[in-house]
């Protein structure tokens, strides 16, 4: 393997981790605090992806479509809190997952009513590129890497020096306690859904330059992104990004060795690390049910 | 005699039911029931009886598929052999992949399920694209041979064999539940720490249950292959990993004839609405939420005590076992 294609593909599995971080927090964070598994993040990163793409269409810039993405999976994240989640947070694990994959599917139809099945591109920002190592490395893919790393210290800064930020922290350790202090925790609960519903959608906004938006895009990324939550632990945001990472590398430097490996390598490596850490890397068993 | 008769009489009845239905239903429809009904006892029984929610059911669906459909397509022609092949790839998948899955907790379980499922897809799909024809799928209708008693390479005599098929899976998961196991299985949902004080071990309970689960699903799979005569990725593609999930819930969690209740439920609802909306994802996911919020019981678990009710007071002698009166 020469030194080009490796810089190019670590690259590649850098700003795919990314896109896998952005929407892996989100479900992170809903099962942290709210103690659910909120497969309709899923949902959001279409919805993002799509409305990136009739924005960008209407208005002709891809990052105005972005942020129109952001914001719409932001409310709709909302709405399917205040409709469905609302009433389930007290319900047993399973039962979410059931719901939420009740949404996820009805919402796939939903965008199969308005946008069709075809697969439809999206143009990609900027097509400068970069020298790096002598490697030509599209500047988008950066940017994209640079974007998730502004997330993630935006997060932490969010939960390590606001107030609800430091509610939703101890809320992750006992929610019951937080709510003895007079917290609201039912707002607590909104403002995390509608953060999660929010990155999901950025990530699907910043996906959707590098692949074709198509009404399954959701389920196809869903094995991934189950495998960046599991193998980082659920509820934990260092080991969401640090174990992206891993995917993403895994993803971009398997399929240079082998193209089909890329599907497969990642399973691999989590049934290895579930093997030797049943809770994954940074899952504690503190957060044990 | 009597004793015999009082055990099997409602899974008779239920299966003499969906025959006489055949006078009325085209045969596709009822087939369909019938395999789907197997297809979703496996996900029933995880779900309600051991605490295992399973999305990757689709998974083990295909491994039983595409077992049979490699023996038939490349090596063989005798469809019996074809689903036994199916059957012992089921266990074979699960019994490798089970001693890793069942150590996990229910959430971690149906999410690793779910990466199972869609790991099968593409190495279907993609990885061994030489040997399966990728999307194209495996034809080999033309391959199965004619067999002496019941010849599955026609539809009317493949109605019976899956009939008889689904009275024995019907007649093994009654036979679990009245013996120890069946309980041990209860137990380690409802309370693992008391399980392991009796001196038993969850995880041989959970896996013994696992591959059994996984096994009836191989069989669903190897059935579909035998009647359709093809097989292609499809049968495990990511949009379809909630069918069984759905089926169950609808039909009613861990009850023995819920499965079947809810087949002939969705297979219905299916066909007909189907032809006025093709938005069928659309529809799954809202009755599913709709399910959830309503109460979770499912069709034949609000029916089951009615008929119960019912029943006892035609005769008030002892209710019969039979009929899922005993069930939950």
């Amino acid at each position: 393997m020469d030194a080009q294609l490796l810089v190019s593909g670590i690259i590649f599995g850098l700003s795919i981790g990314s896109v896998f971080f952005l929407m892996a927090i989100g479900l992170s964070l809903c099962f942290g605090l709210m103690r659910i598994i909120s497969l309709d993040q899923l949902l959001y990163y279409s919805v993002g992806a799509y409305i990136t793409y009739t924005l960008s269409l209407v208005t002709g810039s891809i990052w105005l479509g972005v942020l129109g993405g952001v914001v719409a999976g932001g409310i709709v994240a909302f709405a399917v809190e205040r409709l469905i989640f609302r009433r389930i947070y007290e319900r047993e694990l399973t039962f979410s997952m059931i719901t939420s994959f009740g949404v996820l599917i009805g919402g796939i139809g939903v965008i199969k009513f308005f946008w069709g099945v075809i697969p439809r591109p999206v143009p990609v920002p900027t097509l400068a590129q970069v020298d790096i190592f002598g490697t030509d490395v599209p500047v988008y893919r950066i940017m994209v890497v640079a974007i998730a790393f502004l997330v993630y210290a935006g997060i932490w800064l969010f939960l390590n020096r606001t107030i609800t930020g430091k509610a939703i922290r101890a809320g992750i350790e006992d929610v019951e306690h937080v709510e003895g202090l007079g917290i609201n925790v039912s707002r607590l609960f909104t403002i995390t859904f509608i953060i999660a519903g929010t990155l999901s959608g950025l990530a699907g906004g910043l996906h959707a330059p590098l692949i074709m938006v198509d009404p399954q895009m959701g389920l196809e990324v869903l094995a991934f992104v189950f495998m960046v939550v599991i193998i980082g632990g659920l509820g934990s945001i260092k080991g969401t990004l640090v174990s992206a990472m891993i995917v993403g590398q895994v993803v971009s430097l398997g399929s240079l060795v082998y193209a089909p490996l890329a599907q497969m390598a990642p399973f691999a490596v989590m049934l290895l690390i579930l093997l030797v850490k049943p809770t994954g890397l940074y899952g504690s068993a503190m957060l044990k049910k | 005699m009597l004793n015999a008769f009082r055990w099997w009489w409602g899974i008779v009845l239920a299966f003499a039911l969906l025959a006489l239905s055949r006078l009325y239903l085209p045969l596709p429809f009822v087939i369909e029931v019938v395999i789907f009904s197997i297809y979703t006892i496996g996900c029933s029984f995880l779900l309600g009886r051991v605490g295992f929610i399973s999305f990757g059911q689709p998974a083990y669906l295909a491994v039983g598929a595409y077992g049979t459909a490699f023996y038939l397509f490349y090596f063989g022609t005798n469809p019996y052999v074809g689903i036994l092949i199916g059957i012992l790839s089921g266990v074979a998948v699960s019994a490798i992949v089970g001693p890793l899955f069942v150590r996990l907790r229910s959430d971690y379980f149906a999410l690793v399920n779910l990466a199972l499922a869609v790991i099968v897809y593409y190495l279907m799909q993609k990885v061994l694209a030489d040997i399966t024809k990728g999307d194209n799928g495996l034809w080999f209708l033309t391959n199965i041979a004619s067999t002496p008693v019941l010849d599955l390479s026609t539809p009317n005599q493949f109605f019976i064999f899956s009939l008889l098929v689904g009275v024995a899976v019907w007649g093994l998961y009654k036979y679990l539940d009245d013996t120890v196991f069946g309980a041990c299985c209860m137990a380690t949902k409802i309370n693992e720490d008391k399980l392991k004080f009796l001196g038993y071990s969850n995880y041989r309970i959970r896996l013994f249950a696992f591959i059994i689960a996984n096994t009836t699903t191989a069989l669903a799979g190897a059935m579909y292959a035998i009647y359709l005569g093809f097989v292609s990725p499809e049968i495990t593609s990511p949009a379809r990993t909630a069918d069984p999930v759905v089926v169950t819930i609808l039909g009613g969690t861990g009850t023995l004839y819920g499965p079947i209740v809810g087949s002939i439920a969705y297979t219905g609802m299916k066909d007909v609405i189907s032809k006025y909306i093709g938005n069928w994802e659309l529809f799954i996911g809202f009755l599913l939420v709709f399910i959830m919020l309503a109460g979770e019981r499912g069709i034949w678990g609000t029916l089951q005590p009615r008929l119960q009710a019912l029943f006892s007071r035609k005769k008030k002698a002892a209710v019969p076992a039979g009929s899922g009166g005993t069930q939950r």
